[in-house]
């Protein structure tokens, strides 16, 4: 142990009560900035994870679609089945699956209740990306099995109206009374959906009004029997996002080989009766793209943008959004502004810390100028002296900052053991918990001390420059 | 002791000029001496005087305006500003008026200080440190706290604390001036006994005639030049200070 570290281990302990209490300003600042921060992660892997349910690393749609489409889209994307097995071949580590997609609504003709939307992702249980983190977030009810009845054998029936005039065709059709022998497709939903509207609960069978085609009027309303519900994280998202399985809307849209006859009934339009349909995997609306883990978590957008290019350098014509974009869209920079906040505080309290640190070792240095300037007559370099005031600044960093995220870790425990839940909209409960990363862990300990250094120099860097004689002198109205 | 070999330090023509404030003050005038090795020198002058920037300059706490110091042998007008410190924690040791121990260090503590700064042995540094606490009588103290300490104790342990890296000179800045007169008394008979048993030579400044008699060789000082300097024993410094004081304004 050099001089200057045995010097300033003395002044520590002969301020420890001052010191102390900046440690403790400093350590309950930085726990602060980990709770809020762990917390903010959670929050943010949550939507993370429930925008992924979406678009997995990244989405690739029609090029008439935009953003908000990737709710559900009413375009059919040409070529799924060869562009998923083209992004496979081009690029390696990414795996590919095609999903079906729609709008829906429900409500219609219940008593006392409000008409209310939804969209449905359609999505191969045995093969989708996301399959396990929706299947791991079921709440009620189940997932989906393999004995699941998907598919009707037919279409929904629907009746073409040719508009009058300029007028645009109009086409309906329904599902609601079911033909002999039909059965409801399963289907799972949000909970909070089932929060806000009673009629909906594990094992209810409902009429869903779904949209089939691209960009126009064209609806097909179907029984659906809700097998389980789901809770993201994200209430908000769990109201409006429910989950068939792909083929069950493939054969609701037409995708497949329709046969059968049309009847043209004159006056009222078509009627496409009941036609068996064999659906064709490689149709959908979206495939969704899932990238290889990258190397490190730091810089998630910067991942998701590089995901999002190599897609498009594949097929550049085609709309490609990435996990991202679409987290922007339906939070917009809430997290961001949040985050920005967030370091402000921290900033500015920390700033507060960094002038007590100075004035406090400036009040020092001028009580311990006669003790700097028998050091400098005993042959104490200038580096020596500063050092003294510096190692002090660095331990009292260090400590803080090392303080700091012990206390936050028992906050963290607590909050865990006890199960902390804050109550959230529709009468959901958000759950308070997380999620601690090595940046957060690292600039906890790192900020304080590069904080503590940064005050303790200006004064370290005073009490060096101080000549032998002055000190002696200045010395002499002191201690 | 009469002059023996080559002086420990020499002073050529020093002049030592503040400018505080807009008002220039001369502390010290084309002042030349040499010190030798194994003198008790006293620097004895009126309050003011240039005593003290006279052992500032000569323990190179301070640079002279214009001039030169040589500590043993070496111009140390040509040492830069980090090697002179180290120069000085090799070859001078100091005493001061108020001790200036580290309250918070115990007295083994404190004399080992200088040592450290050195980074030298610190194990040798205590060994040699007991033995100066013993030779200035405060052995069975070395493990108390040095603010704990009677005044008197306390310049003992700054003595001992001056002698632990072997300087070529010690020098002392009013040693006694904090203290009684039997206390000054027993300071001043240390540093004696020091000089002639160890042959520690010795440079100390005081404005008490009396404490100034303890030197083997008086230099005396008034409004920055030297006025007398007398190796004679006995000597009435009071008149000797005024008969030179008297010259001074007559040359």
């Amino acid at each position: 142990m050099d001089i200057s570290s045995r010097l300033a281990i003395g002044e520590l302990k002969e301020h420890k009560r001052i010191y102390a209490v900046i440690i403790i300003v400093i350590a309950l600042t930085m726990t602060s900035f980990m709770l809020e921060n762990a917390y903010l992660n959670y929050m943010m892997q949550v939507v993370d994870d429930t925008t992924k349910l979406v678009t997995s690393d990244a989405a690739i749609v029609d090029p008439s679609c935009n953003l908000r489409d990737l709710y559900g889209t009413e375009v059919e994307l040409k070529n799924a089945g060869e562009i998923a097995k083209r992004i496979e071949e081009n690029l390696p580590g990414y795996k590919t699956t095609i999903r079906v997609t729609a709008q829906g609504t429900y409500g219609l003709g219940v008593k006392g209740e409000a008409v209310d939307g939804c969209t449905i992702q359609g999505i191969d249980p045995e093969r989708d990306n996301e399959i396990s983190s929706i299947a791991d977030k079921i709440v009620a009810g189940r997932f989906f099995s393999k004995n699941d009845s998907i598919l009707r054998g037919h279409t929904p029936l629907y009746i073409e109206i040719k508009g009058p005039g300029n007028l645009p065709d109009f086409v309906y059709g329904t599902s609601e009374r079911p033909l002999e022998g039909d059965k409801p497709y399963p289907i799972i939903i949000g909970a909070t959906a089932a929060k806000m509207h009673p009629f909906l609960g594990v094992g209810k069978t409902i009429g869903l009004t779904l949209s089939v085609s691209g960009k126009e009027t064209s609806y097909a309303t179907v029984n659906v029997k809700i097998i389980g519900m789901y809770e993201s994280g994200t209430p908000t998202l769990d109201a409006l996002m429910w989950f068939m399985h792909a083929d069950s809307l493939r054969e609701i849209k037409g995708y497949g080989e329709i046969t059968g006859k049309d009847w043209h009934i004159p006056g009222v339009g078509t009627f496409r009766g009941y036609n068996p349909i064999k659906v064709d995997h490689d149709r959908g609306d979206v495939v969704i793209v899932k990238a290889p883990e990258p190397l490190h978590k730091l810089n998630p957008i910067g991942y998701s943008e590089e995901v999002k290019e190599k897609v498009s350098s594949v097929f550049p014509f085609l709309k490609v959004y990435s996990w991202h974009d679409f987290l922007v869209y339906i939070a917009g920079s809430m997290q961001d502004v949040v985050t920005i906040m967030l370091w402000g505080s921290i900033a500015v309290t920390l700033f507060l810390c960094g002038a007590a640190i100075k004035y406090v070792m400036d009040s020092i240095i001028m009580r311990k100028t006669r003790e700097i300037g028998s050091l400098k007559a005993f042959g104490a370099r200038d580096r020596v002296i500063f050092k003294i005031f510096l190692y002090q600044g660095l331990v009292i960093g260090f400590v803080a900052g090392v303080l700091g995220v012990l206390f936050s870790l028992l906050v963290m425990y607590l909050v865990n053991w006890y199960g902390f839940n804050v109550e959230f909209i529709a009468g959901t409960q958000l759950k308070v918990s997380f999620i601690i990363n090595w940046l957060t862990l690292l600039i906890s300990i790192v900020l304080p001390v590069v904080l503590s250094v940064l005050a303790a120099a200006v004064p370290a860097k005073k009490a060096a420059m101080l000549s032998p004689v002055e000190a002696l002198r200045k010395g002499e109205l002191s201690l | 002791m009469s002059k023996a070999g080559k002086p420990i330090i020499k002073l050529k023509d020093v002049s030592k000029r503040y400018n505080e404030y807009g008002v220039v003050v001369d502390a010290l005038y084309n002042v030349s001496l040499e010190v030798f090795p194994g003198e008790l020198v006293s620097i004895i002058g009126p309050s003011g005087c240039g005593k003290s920037t006279l052992l500032h300059c000569m323990g190179l706490l301070d640079r002279p305006t214009s001039g030169k110091v040589y500590v043993d042998g070496r111009d140390t007008s040509k040492i830069s500003g980090k090697e002179i410190a180290l120069f000085r924690g090799e070859k001078l040791g100091f005493v001061f008026q108020n001790y200036n121990l580290i309250p918070r260090l115990t007295v083994l503590e404190n004399v080992i200080l200088p040592g450290l700064i050195m980074n030298r042995d610190p194990v040798e540094l205590e060994k040699k440190a007991r033995v100066l606490l013993e030779e200035v009588g405060i052995h069975h103290r070395a493990d108390h706290k040095g603010v704990h300490l009677s005044g008197g104790e306390q310049q003992r342990v700054a003595i001992a604390r001056a002698l632990i890296n072997d300087p070529v000179v010690v020098l002392a800045d009013e040693p006694t001036g904090a203290l009684d007169s039997d206390s000054s008394l027993e300071i001043m008979e240390l540093l004696v006994e020091l000089n002639k048993n160890r042959g520690a030579t010795t440079v100390f400044v005081s404005h008490d005639v009396e404490i100034a008699g303890f030197g083997r060789r008086t230099i005396a000082l008034k409004d920055g030049r030297i006025v007398g300097d007398t190796r004679e024993k006995g000597v009435n410094f009071k008149k000797v200070l005024k008969k030179l004081s008297t010259n001074s304004r007559e040359e």
